[in-house]
């Protein structure tokens, strides 16, 4: 699991982490997303991007839901084709910031990038 | 706008520095694989300037695009003597160099007590300039689409000029334009600086809209989708390029019904265009006819 510090606009130090699980339709993952420190107030909008193709995958982002321990997210991703990916978190609310993690996406789900 | 719509036009207008980038290369003659290199030496140079020294995003982007020619033109410089398929095949060698320099590129200072600076394959992350100014998805694609529209009114000022006149004789003929007293190789060598700064422009705006870059951002495919925009859209007019981009990326998205086949069936298409149109959709002769018909 990859894990990335980042620094809010707003001074806090934020970190993510995400774990992913293929649903059995093509390129369609369910993800768990943890902020730590766990902030109430955060919303999250989940996007994608190929650093090997930029700008030429346009993955609607989607907006995680919370989950039911604090600072726990869900979010299902639906990309274009596995391999390495970009997931980008836009955090708004209580929190603004924007993170990268970058993950393998395989047929059985997300593996931190070699 | 929801934020997806936001997202593809971004990504229409950054494609487009880069493609246009491609498109002055092919007026003049010259099929570069390579444009990608200059779009990530304005990334890095751009985000080392604002995310490690700490300076305006302008002055960044100026920056960038001073590096951007500058590549170009040490690029240039032994590779403009190279003809069709070597130059093409020079550009690409060249642009593989730049990436792997990306690569070897490991310099990082203390931002808050956290390092922030190119780290290799790890890639440059912390370029957020636009993030801690509050800049909104909105505002950047105003940003970038106003200096994609200024950089158009100048294609179109440079192609209604005697200037843009020499570099489309310099594509359909050097040995007249040399005939005619210009010194060919010298302003080949800033028709490739002044494409190398176009994309760096591109590269700047890159860096800090996604707020982390990798050498992997910079690799062939860039290259190829950049020079395929050019020659896809036409090489009739600076509109071109944009429409390349627009029919790429609006046919993908919409073809989103035909899952992993999409990318198959694209190629297949434009194959199929190329073939019928080899100098792009708005070619030289539609742009003749358009300017008849409505002027």
């Amino acid at each position: 699991m990859l894990s990335l510090l980042a620094f809010p606009a707003t001074g806090q130090r934020v970190s993510a982490e995400m774990n992913c699980t293929f649903t059995g339709t093509d390129f369609v993952y369910d993800c768990v997303i943890r902020l730590t420190p766990a902030t109430p107030g955060v919303q999250i909008s989940v996007g994608a991007d190929m650093p090997s193709m930029p700008m030429a995958h346009n993955i609607r982002p989607v907006k995680a839901k919370p989950g039911k321990r604090p600072g726990e997210y869900h979010a299902t991703l639906d990309l274009d084709m596995t391999g390495e990916w970009a997931v980008k978190l836009r955090l708004s609310g209580a929190l603004r910031d924007l993170l990268v993690l970058h993950y393998e996406f395989t047929e059985s789900g997300t593996a931190p990038r070699k | 706008m929801d934020e997806y719509a936001l997202g593809v036009l971004t990504n229409i207008g950054l494609f487009s520095f880069v493609a246009l980038s491609a498109y002055l290369l092919l007026l003049a003659g010259e099929l570069s694989f390579g444009q990608q290199a200059f779009f990530g030496v304005g990334a890095y140079g751009a985000g080392i300037a604002t995310a490690m020294l700490g300076l305006s995003l302008p002055l960044a982007i100026l920056i960038a695009m001073l590096l951007g020619a500058l590549a170009a033109a040490l690029v240039g410089l032994p590779t403009l003597r190279l003809r069709g398929l070597y130059f093409a095949m020079a550009t690409l060698a060249a642009a593989e160099m730049f990436r792997i320099l990306f690569e070897l590129l490991h310099w990082q200072v203390l931002v808050e007590g956290e390092p922030v600076g190119p780290d290799g394959t790890q890639g440059f992350r912390g370029i957020r300039w636009i993030f801690e100014r509050g800049v909104e998805a909105e505002g950047f694609l105003a940003m970038v689409w106003t200096l994609l529209a200024a950089v158009l009114l100048l294609f179109f000022l440079v192609e209604r000029s005697k200037l843009g006149a020499t570099i489309r004789a310099l594509g359909e003929d050097p040995a007249l334009v040399g005939a005619l007293g210009i010194d060919v190789d010298r302003f080949k060598l800033g028709i490739a600086a002044a494409a190398g700064a176009l994309a760096a422009l591109g590269g700047a705006l890159f860096a800090h809209h996604n707020t982390y870059i990798e050498p992997r951002n910079f690799d062939i495919m860039l290259g190829v989708h950049s020079l395929a925009y050019a020659l896809i859209g036409g090489l009739g007019t600076a509109l071109g390029p944009l429409l390349g981009v627009v029919f790429d990326l609006g046919f993908l998205e919409a073809s989103r019904v035909l899952q992993e086949y999409r990318m198959i069936v694209f190629g297949g298409l434009v194959a199929l265009l190329l073939a019928w149109r080899p100098r792009g959709m708005l070619d030289e002769r539609v742009v003749h006819w358009l300017k008849a018909r409505f002027s």
